[in-house]
């Protein structure tokens, strides 16, 4: 006997702009809430949603700039467990985050450069990442799962 | 999103930051958040209990206007309170090992002016 119950699809489409990152966490947490994904992994893939697009805008070029960043929302729940799937698709220069070293760790304050976190942040904060580049379009799908029985405890 | 100091003397103040620092409220803070950690010999709590978003870039902040004052000569301590979000963000990307936390405002007062 299948024990599926529920699977839901949002979408969203922005322009890589700062303003329009605020938004797209406004419209996942409304997507989130609606289909009963549990807080503290809504702010997860907040903060994988925040730094996917920090780094299109940054890093993306001119051509990611102009054309639209797609948001896939993806969920499912069924009997006890549940899961999102988080697909950020851009046209900018193809960048696989999974392929990118991460980086080491400074021991001092004097020794701490910029970057590299937002990587470690999406790592940290997805229970699974993947990425491909399809029909020049990066595509990173950030995956986050739970159960019933510890949203209940 | 605000930020807003207490000078304690003319060698301790305190910078209280509030709402969400992603992207946006980085932007809103950022020049006086330099301007009010880059004083010679200062001794800063920065005080993150009520924000609400710490993201990479805001993350970034923190470190560059540390580092700053700390060769001029001074330092900066963070305040996070109860504020578990913040506080595992910091210890995720091992930022609490560079710029020392507490979860007590009289502890930070004390480590910022040791």
């Amino acid at each position: 006997m299948n024990a599926f119950i529920s699977h839901a699809i949002e979408e969203l489409s922005i322009r890589a702009d700062a303003g329009e990152v605020r938004s797209a966490s406004v419209w996942l947490e409304t997507v989130c809430l609606k289909h009963g994904v549990p807080a503290a992994l809504i702010g997860r893939l907040d903060f994988c949603i925040h730094e996917a697009l920090a780094n299109v805008i940054a890093h993306g070029g001119a051509v990611a700039l102009s054309a639209p960043v797609c948001l896939h929302f993806d969920t499912h729940r069924n009997a006890g467990t549940g899961g999102v799937a988080l697909t950020i698709s851009d046209a900018g220069t193809a960048f696989d985050p999974l392929a990118a070293r991460s980086k080491v760790r400074p021991q001092t304050l004097a020794g701490a450069e910029p970057g590299g976190l937002g990587l470690a942040m999406m790592r940290s904060n997805a229970d699974e990442l993947s990425y491909c580049n399809f029909e020049g379009r990066n595509r990173l799908t950030f995956i986050v799962r739970w159960s019933e029985s510890a949203r209940n405890k | 999103m605000t930020i807003n100091f207490e000078d304690v003397n003319e060698n301790f103040r305190r910078i209280a930051i509030t709402g969400r620092i992603d992207i946006l409220g980085t932007d809103a803070i950022a020049t006086k958040f330099t301007a009010l950690s880059a004083t010679a010999n200062r001794r800063v709590v920065v005080d993150l209990s009520a924000v609400s978003f710490l993201a990479s870039i805001g993350i970034r902040a923190l470190i560059s206007n540390a580092k700053a004052l700390q060769q001029r000569g001074g330092r900066m301590v963070l305040l996070v309170g109860d504020n578990a979000a913040v506080a595992k963000t910091l210890e995720s990307t091992g930022i609490d090992t560079l710029l020392p936390m507490f979860t007590d405002a009289v502890e930070a007062d004390k480590a910022a002016l040791a």
